[in-house]
Order: structure tokens, then C-alpha cells, then sequence
């Protein structure tokens, strides 16, 4: 494998020193490609597909791979992938954080993008609870989201179980009376957030941003008392609640990419997004329909003072 | 009371139920009863994930080896069904289907890969048909090669044949983890998945074919001197090849079927994928679109698998035989050659451009919300009818179901008593009729429904559940159901295992009555029979999560919309069943009561139904199976049994707790399998019909 690999990088090396490249030094150092994953969800594509077509600038063989989101961990330590560009640290279950202890995956730093977490409702909710955003409303009307399970409970609908119970765990500490009701899958839950868009009928549900249905929707987020530092969602009182610690969200490589590509490394590792870039790019694609691949080299054409440093430092 | 009609098996029900009841009235002094205790569960799950860390740290390499071997093949097969341009492969396919089974599936073939083509998942099918097109030589292989093993040794065989209904019932989630941590990130993990889902019916078929050979065939190989080999090659083999062909065509079956769930690991954008991620936007529409690649996929393969079974082995001594042969084969080279020199030419029969997609995606989600806006109050109430009246009353029993919010009154002293002395006085009334069993059925569900499934202590569940088995199937299938109840207890995962046989039960209930009166009417009726059939190709075939989508957006996330989506998937087998088992029936018999001047509906109840009614358990056996395989999918939409374990399980990398979990759905499955295959036996050898069906 490694020796392939210098044999590659010898023969790259080579077809440089012929000329033609468009890149400065020894970058590409190898034709080996370089397998950058693809989640199911438009945002990710946004970001991967921005990494992938600065890589492609710089001259790398780039290949995209789908995984889940679970299942690419196993394959980042193994070396059957290479680069992710977005790992939420609030949703990577148990096997992400031993394999970063061990030093299988390396965290490349932070994107940039500040996601938010908590509980949205659509704007006309507020005419039938009229103390909201303010969490202290929910006390009061309960009633108003609740339905025949819950009644006379509110219902709110939290993640999949599978992404942990955080939601259910500050409605018993604060004794909100609402029933937190797991979500099952993403889908089951956009599905539900847009059919009670389409009907009008109560809904409060666990949500994060970026997300594309925040182009497609209104939501208002529920809002919790300002809070110094991080808030501890353990321990929360009904008077002093801070709702939701917010999560990071790391670009991740797998443990020899930096020996194998050392200026993508240094590329990826300066790279960064804002929310907006994200937001722009998810409308795009998931509302107008575009292709994702036109989207990212429109963001290139149009950020070229953003990007244009992260590659000349990464060539010197 | 006639005394003397009342059997031993009378009794024993008497003392479960008596024994049942004691133990609700003491629940409340002996915890343990009512909830098993912490303290004995067995830590399996820890156990487990040790075992399998040592086998990653120790034979990692050797597994990773047989991962890399296994991928070259993969990525061939990909790489040419990827070069070819759609034009040639659609017509190569379509002149298979013609050689295979005549001009209506040529036809059929053409237009579903046309529409693969139009609806711009060309490439993403090409791929998921190159996992399954080396999935299934291999299941098909090692099936083989097992069957054989199991047909000449005995001892192989009773090894072989509890493992091969594992691996069939135990859900795919469950291994799916494993795998990727032995064989590594790749198209890889799909393959072995959807191998290990798909050979088990390969290994029965072989073992059926080759029992079913006449000793006479046998003998006069011999006779003829046959070296063992010649045998079996040159006797045994050729004379079930029918049996075996079967059995290819079930392994390809499960194999498209797994490569869909495989996909949620990722690693080939196929069209598993491609499901998958148009369902996490709840795209309901495009998700059908694409599930339907699958789907037609399926049919396609099985009937020119099935029309090649039906084919071979006839000898029909005017076949032009080669020369017929050569004549197709060289028209199909002939016409994909002009194609590829085509496609050459113009783009268009290459790559299917973009803006010439054409899908009615959108179309399709706005009929839906258009429904949902319209119907919003009708749908509510059939909702909260089926929550309050039915699945509650099931759950958490009379007792607790019923309150001033949901059935409009409080349960009064005065109601408990009405109550008990109506089932009292009714099974007491059947028991004097001389119906002791309807009686003491009338009884055990009184108690069931009263107190709920959740709240009957778990060692009277067992005890229950335990003598059912005893009573249907002997003395080991009731030891073996106790058994398997007790695991659930011991692993700790008992008041999941409850809320999934609730779910599950209540689902393969509907499933059986709609979808036997369906069965019943198709068999009376052409016409029924022939637009049915169409719809439940479909239903089987379509990739189970496609399904969840439409059904949350009406129903909302919880477990009646599980339910649904169970029901929609496990009535299938209830209405082939019936239609089949009526449609079946001796002729003699029916001519019989004709000629006794029976009407319609005498012939109906009184001989065609009990005479199809073994047939017709086998069809509640196969709903159980569905709803059971459905289940697991349901836990996408928030219920919260043993499925929602095993989806943790998966999505933590916690190896232990899924696979226990899997087991115990497996568990249910087998039991459940085990008493209804014991019921339908005792019914026919009661009726002097044929055993072996």
C-alpha cells in the first residue's frame, strides 16, 4: 500500500517535472485519489463539495463517496476515507470519540459554521401561545400542542432516539408539561414539520440549523435566558433555564493524510464556512433544484478573496 | 354441565388463568413480578462487544483480505454495466426477457428500463444491479454447497437448518455493524450482508430438490453403473432442477431486497442511496420514483428467473434446439453491437441529458399535502378512534385505557363488576354448550384485555405464551417458546420485547382479516384477482422505508403510523395465501356439496373455508414473518419496542446491544413461525388433506 504509493507519488513527481502542471511545487505529491465523503444531507454537500473543487484547484484526484454517517467512522480510521468536512459533536455516538483518542481520526479544527440547536415552532403558533419565543409560555399553553396521545400534556417532538434523549431530559428538569415524543428518523420529522406547516395544526419540535428547511419554512426558535459561558443541560430549574448546549462542527481526516497529502492538509485545515455560504448553497439546490456540482463552482467564482489564501499558503 | 366433556387441557388453561390472576393481585407486594429484576440481567450485550473487540484486534487482516478479494469483482461488474451505454443495456436485457419468457416481458422489460432511464437513475440502478448480479452467484454457491451438505448428513442438517431461520429473521441493522467492523468501509459490507440474507433459501430448496428425487430414478442410475459423482451430477441434480431453480430465484429476491437496507451504510450511489436520502428531505414523491427502480428491478428478475425454471427440464422434441438458440443469440449481439455504434453518434442513447429528466416528484408531494389539508379532520379521527378502541385498550388494558378523555367516562367499581360477570356469564354460556375451548379462550382474553400486554407480570406471559405452545406444537415447542421468553427477561430487553409483540401482533391481526377477505374474494373472482395481483408485486417489492414517508405526513410520528406501515406491507401473504388455498381445493369435495344442495354461503363457511383453512395459517405465518421484518423499519417513525433497540444499536457502534436485541425479534419470529406451522400440520392431518404443502 505504501509502497504504491511512493511509486505514485515518484511518478507524479515526475509528470510534474515535465511540465504542464498548473500548480506550484510538488503539489499534487501523489495521484492517489483522494475519497471525500458525501452524508445524505444537502448541507454537507455544500461544504464537501466546496473542499472538493478547491482540492481539484490544487490539483488533487479527487473522489466523493456516500456513507453514513455512522458507518464513515469505521472507514476514516481504517484509511478506506480520507476527508469529512463536517462531524457534529453532539451526533457521532460512541465509536468517533475513542477513535480520535487513539489517534485512528485526526480533527482538523473547527468549520466555521455555528450551528444552533433547540426547539422551533411555525409563526402562527404565537396567536394561539402568545408569551412565545419566550420558554416560559409553554407552561401556560400546553394545551395548545397537544394532541389526543398527549392530551392533556403538549407534544414535542425531540430527535430519533438514537441521537440521545437531551430534549426529554430538560422537559422532566424543568417540569415543562409537555411529552417528548422521539422522531424516529430526519425524515419522519420534516415530514411531520411540513404536513403541520401545510395544515396549520400545532407543532413543536427539537431542530438544528443549517438546515434546508429553513429556506423552505418560517420557524421561530423558542427562546431560553441568556446564559454566560456554556449552558449545562443536567441541570436546569424552571426559573434560570439556558435550553440547549450548542454543538461544534469539525472537519475530520483520516490518520496519514497529512504524511500523504501534506498541502491539502494544510489547505483543509484553514478552510472555513459561515452560515451564510451554507444556507445560500442548501436553497439552491433543495428549492431551485440546481446541481450541487454548479453551486460549489459558483461559490469559488464569487469568494475567490476568501479561498485564494488558505491554497497559496497551503502551496508554499 | 355435561362434566364429562371437559378434557385434561380444560384444567390446564383453568390453572394458567388462575395462576395469572393471583399474581396481578400480589404484583404489588413482590416487585420482581412486575418488573424483572436489574439484578438478574445478564450482561450478554458486554460479553459480546468483548468477544468482537478481540476478534477485530486478532484476525482484523484476515477478514479485511477476503474484503479486498471480494471488491475487484464488484468494481468489474460496475465498471462495464457503467460503460455500456443504457441504449445497449436495455436492449440486452429486454432480448434476455424475450429468450426467458416471450414478447410480454420483452416488453414489460423495455418500458421499466426505459423509465429507469428517463427518470435519471440510470447510473445509480447500474450500480445497485452490479452489487446484486455478484451478490446472488455467490449465495447461490454457498447454498448450494450447504444444501448438499445438509442432504447427505443428518447431523449437518440439524445444525444448519435453526442457523438458516437466524439468519433470516434476525434484521439486517443487527449485523449490519459487525460486518463493517470485520470487512471494512465499502461496497463490501452490502455484498456479505445481502449474501448472508440470501442463501438460506437457496440451502432449502437444494435440500427439498434433493430429497424430493424418486428412489426409482435413483436406482436406475445405478443400475445403469453410476460412479457416486456421476450421481449425483448426471441423476440427482438434473431431476430436481426445477426445486434448484426456485431456490435461485428466492436468493435474488432477498438479495435485492437486503442491497437496499445494506445501503444505509453507504460506500456506491446506488439506488439505495438514493432512497435514503430523498427520504431524510421527506420527498415523497421522489422517493417513490426511485423506490420503484427497485421495485420493477425485482419483477423483472423474477420472472425471467422464474420463466427460465418453468422452461428447463420439459423436452419438447420439436425444438429447433440449437439453431433457435444461436438464431437469438446472434440477433442480440447483432442489434447491441448496431446500438453501441449509435450511441457513438448521438449522445442522447449514452448519457440521458439532464434537462430531459422527467419526474412528477413535485406533482406528486403537492397531491399529498393536498390530501392532508382537505382530509385533515377525517384522518384525525380514524386515528384517535383506532388509538383509543383499540391499540390502547391492548397496551395498558381496559383498566387503563379507559378514562373521562378518552371513552368519555371514568371506570367505576360498578362497570369492573359488569364487566366481569358478562365474560364470566358468556364463557361460562359456551362451556355449557359443550365449547370448554371457546370458553376458556373467551376468559384468557377477558383477563388480557382488562389488565393490558404491558401489565400482565412477565413470569405469567411466559406461562402463557409457554402452555399455547405446549398445547399446539407438543411439549418441546412449549419448553422452547419458555425459553426464548425467558432470554428476553434475562437480556434485560422484556418491556421492549412486550411493546413490539404488541405492535406486531396487532398488526398481523388486521393484516390476516383484510387481507384473507381480500384472498377470498379474488378467489371468487377474476377480475379482483387480476388487479390485485399487480398491487401486491409492488407491495412486496417496493423498498420497505419508501413506505413510512407518505404515512407520517397523514398519520404524524408514532406507533399508530408504525402500525400502518407494518399492515401495508404484511397483508400481502394473507391475500396470496387464501386465494390460493381456495382456489386449491379438491373438486370432489365441492361437487359433493353442490350435490347436497348447498347454497352459496353454506358452500363458503361450512366447506370451502374449513378445508382452505390450513392454507390460510400458513398465510398468517407469512404475515407474522412480514410484519415482524417491517417492524424494524417502523422504528424509523418513533415506536419504541425491540426495533428502536437495535437502530440504537447500529447508530452508537454498541455491537452487543443491537445484536441481543436483533436475536430477540428473531426469537418472536421463530416462535411464532413454530406454532402456527404446528397448527396448519394438525389441521390437515385432521382433514386427510396432502401434509407436505
Amino acid at each position: 500500500m505504501f509502497n504504491l504509493s511512493r511509486v505514485a507519488r515518484l511518478v507524479a513527481v515526475a509528470l510534474l517535472a515535465s511540465g504542464g502542471a498548473v500548480t506550484a511545487g510538488n503539489v499534487p505529491e501523489t495521484d492517489q485519489p483522494i475519497k471525500v465523503i458525501m452524508n445524505d444531507w444537502t448541507g454537507q454537500h455544500v461544504s464537501t463539495k466546496i473542499a472538493g473543487a478547491l482540492l481539484q484547484k490544487m490539483g488533487y484526484n479527487i473522489e466523493y463517496v456516500s456513507a453514513g454517517a455512522l458507518p464513515q467512522h469505521p472507514g476514516l480510521a481504517q484509511g478506506n476515507l480520507h476527508f469529512q468536512a463536517e462531524v457534529w459533536s453532539n451526533n457521532v455516538g460512541d465509536l468517533f470519540p475513542k477513535m480520535v483518542e487513539t489517534g485512528e481520526i485526526v480533527v482538523l479544527g473547527d468549520l466555521g459554521l455555528e450551528p444552533r440547536e433547540g426547539w422551533i415552532y411555525p409563526p402562527y403558533m404565537e396567536e394561539k401561545c402568545p408569551g412565545l419565543p419566550n420558554y416560559k409560555a409553554l407552561y401556560d399553553c400546553a394545551q395548545a400542542f397537544a394532541t389526543a396521545e398527549s392530551f392533556p400534556n403538549g407534544r414535542l417532538i425531540t430527535y430519533p432516539a438514537d441521537w440521545g434523549t437531551r430534549s426529554r431530559d430538560v422537559v422532566t428538569g424543568i417540569d415543562l408539561p409537555f411529552n417528548a415524543v422521539a422522531g424516529g428518523s430526519e425524515g419522519a420529522m420534516i415530514a411531520e414539520l411540513t404536513s403541520a406547516m401545510a395544515t396549520k395544526s400545532p407543532i413543536i419540535s427539537m431542530m438544528w440549523q443549517p438546515h434546508w428547511i429553513f429556506a423552505a419554512h418560517d420557524f421561530n426558535w423558542v427562546e431560553w435566558n441568556p446564559i454566560d459561558g456554556e449552558c449545562i443541560e443536567e441541570n436546569q430549574e424552571k426559573e434560570t433555564a439556558c435550553g440547549f448546549s450548542q454543538a461544534t462542527v469539525n472537519k475530520v481526516v483520516w490518520s496519514g493524510f497529512e504524511e500523504t497529502w501534506p498541502a491539502a492538509f494544510k489547505m483543509l485545515s484553514m478552510m472555513t464556512l459561515t452560515n451564510a455560504d451554507q444556507n445560500a448553497g442548501i436553497l439552491e439546490v433543495d428549492n431551485k433544484g440546481r446541481d450541487i456540482h454548479d453551486v460549489a463552482d459558483e461559490w469559488l467564482a464569487n469568494n475567490e478573496a476568501t479561498w485564494k489564501p488558505w491554497v497559496a499558503a497551503a502551496m508554499n | 354441565m355435561r362434566l364429562h366433556n371437559l378434557n385434561r387441557g380444560f384444567f390446564h388453561w383453568l390453572a394458567v388463568i388462575a395462576i395469572t390472576l393471583a399474581c396481578i393481585s400480589i404484583e404489588g407486594e413482590w416487585k420482581w413480578l412486575s418488573e424483572y429484576p436489574n439484578a438478574f440481567i445478564a450482561p450478554f450485550s458486554d460479553w459480546l462487544n468483548v468477544i468482537m473487540d478481540w476478534t477485530v484486534n486478532n484476525c482484523g487482516s484476515f477478514f479485511m483480505g477476503i474484503s479486498w478479494l471480494l471488491e475487484w469483482p464488484i468494481w468489474a461488474v460496475q465498471k462495464v454495466l457503467n460503460w455500456l451505454p443504457w441504449s445497449v443495456s436495455v436492449f440486452l436485457f429486454s432480448a434476455v426477457a424475450y429468450a426467458a419468457s416471450g414478447w410480454r416481458l420483452a416488453i414489460f422489460t423495455l418500458s421499466a428500463t426505459i423509465y429507469m432511464v428517463v427518470i435519471g437513475y440510470w447510473e445509480e440502478s447500474m450500480n445497485s444491479l452490479s452489487l446484486v448480479a455478484i451478490s446472488v452467484p455467490l449465495a447461490i454457491l454457498i447454498g448450494f454447497v450447504i444444501g448438499v451438505w445438509g442432504f447427505y448428513s443428518d447431523r449437518a442438517e440439524r445444525v444448519i437448518m435453526p442457523s438458516l431461520d437466524l439468519f433470516q429473521t434476525v434484521p439486517a441493522f443487527a449485523y449490519l455493524l459487525p460486518i463493517l467492523l470485520l470487512f471494512g468501509f465499502g461496497t463490501v459490507v452490502g455484498l456479505i450482508a445481502s449474501v448472508l440474507y440470501s442463501f438460506p433459501p437457496m440451502v432449502r430448496n437444494t435440500i427439498i430438490g434433493l430429497r424430493s428425487v424418486a428412489p426409482e430414478v435413483i436406482e436406475s442410475g445405478l443400475m445403469s453403473g453410476a460412479t457416486p459423482s456421476q450421481l449425483f451430477w448426471q441423476v440427482r441434480v438434473p431431476s430436481c432442477r426445477r426445486q434448484i431453480l426456485l431456490g435461485v430465484n428466492q436468493a435474488t429476491m432477498a438479495s435485492l431486497s437486503m442491497v437496499i437496507i445494506a445501503s444505509i451504510i453507504g460506500g456506491t450511489s446506488d439506488i439505495g442511496w438514493e432512497v435514503l436520502t430523498t427520504i431524510r428531505k421527506a420527498q415523497f414523491g421522489e422517493s417513490l420514483l426511485v423506490g420503484m427502480v427497485i421495485a420493477l428491478m425485482a419483477m423483472i428478475i423474477d420472472r425471467i428467473t422464474f420463466g427460465l425454471a418453468q422452461r428447463s427440464g420439459i423436452y419438447d422434441p420439436n425444438q429447433q434446439g440449437l439453431f433457435e438458440r444461436y438464431r437469438l443469440l446472434l440477433i442480440a449481439a447483432l442489434g447491441g453491437a448496431v446500438l453501441f455504434v449509435l450511441a457513438q453518434i448521438f449522445s442522447v442513447l449514452v448519457d440521458w441529458p439532464r434537462e430531459m429528466v422527467w419526474s412528477p416528484g413535485r406533482a406528486m408531494n403537492d397531491g399529498l399535502a393536498y390530501l392532508i389539508i382537505n382530509y385533515h379532520a377525517q384522518i384525525d379521527a380514524v386515528k384517535t378512534f383506532a388509538f383509543f378502541y383499540v391499540m390502547l385498550p391492548i397496551k395498558i388494558g381496559l383498566q387503563g385505557a379507559v378514562s373521562p378523555f378518552t371513552w368519555g367516562f371514568a371506570l367505576t367499581p360498578y362497570h369492573k363488576a359488569i364487566y366481569t360477570l358478562a365474560m364470566a356469564g358468556f364463557s361460562l354460556w359456551l362451556g355449557l354448550r359443550g365449547k370448554n375451548m371457546a370458553g376458556v379462550l373467551v376468559m384468557l382474553f377477558a383477563v388480557f384485555i382488562y389488565f393490558g400486554l404491558t401489565n400482565i407480570p412477565w413470569p405469567c406471559v411466559i406461562l402463557i405464551y409457554g402452555v399455547i405452545g405446549w398445547k399446539v406444537g407438543g411439549r418441546n415447542l412449549g419448553l422452547g417458546t419458555m425459553l426464548g421468553f425467558g432470554f428476553m427477561a434475562v437480556t434485560g430487553n422484556w418491556a421492549e420485547a412486550m411493546l413490539s409483540i404488541y405492535l406486531c401482533g396487532i398488526a398481523a391481526i388486521i393484516s390476516f382479516i383484510f387481507g384473507t377477505s381480500v384472498g377470498i374474494w379474488a378467489a371468487h373472482n377474476d377480475r379482483v384477482s387480476a388487479f390485485v395481483r399487480p398491487i401486491n408485486d409492488t407491495m412486496q417489492t417496493m423498498p420497505l422505508f419508501v413506505i413510512l414517508i407518505p404515512f407520517v405526513m397523514v398519520f404524524k410520528i408514532g406507533e399508530f403510523t408504525g402500525l400502518l406501515a407494518i399492515i401495508a406491507y404484511a397483508f400481502v401473504p394473507a391475500i396470496r395465501y387464501a386465494e390460493h388455498g381456495l382456489r386449491n381445493l379438491p373438486e370432489t369435495v365441492i361437487e359433493a356439496a353442490n350435490m347436497m344442495g348447498a347454497t352459496k354461503n353454506q358452500l363458503l363457511w361450512r366447506v370451502k373455508i374449513p378445508l382452505a383453512l390450513p392454507v390460510m395459517m400458513l398465510g398468517l405465518n407469512q404475515t407474522i414473518m412480514y410484519a415482524i421484518a417491517m417492524l424494524v423499519i417502523a422504528a424509523l417513525v418513533g415506536t419504541n419496542g425491540l426495533e428502536q433497540i437495535v437502530y440504537i444499536g447500529l447508530s452508537d457502534g454498541n455491537f452487543g446491544i443491537g445484536i441481543i436485541a436483533g436475536l430477540g425479534m428473531a426469537i418472536i419470529a421463530i416462535i411464532a413461525d413454530r406454532t402456527t406451522q404446528a397448527w396448519s400440520r394438525t389441521r390437515r392431518e385432521q382433514l386427510g388433506l396432502d401434509a407436505s404443502l
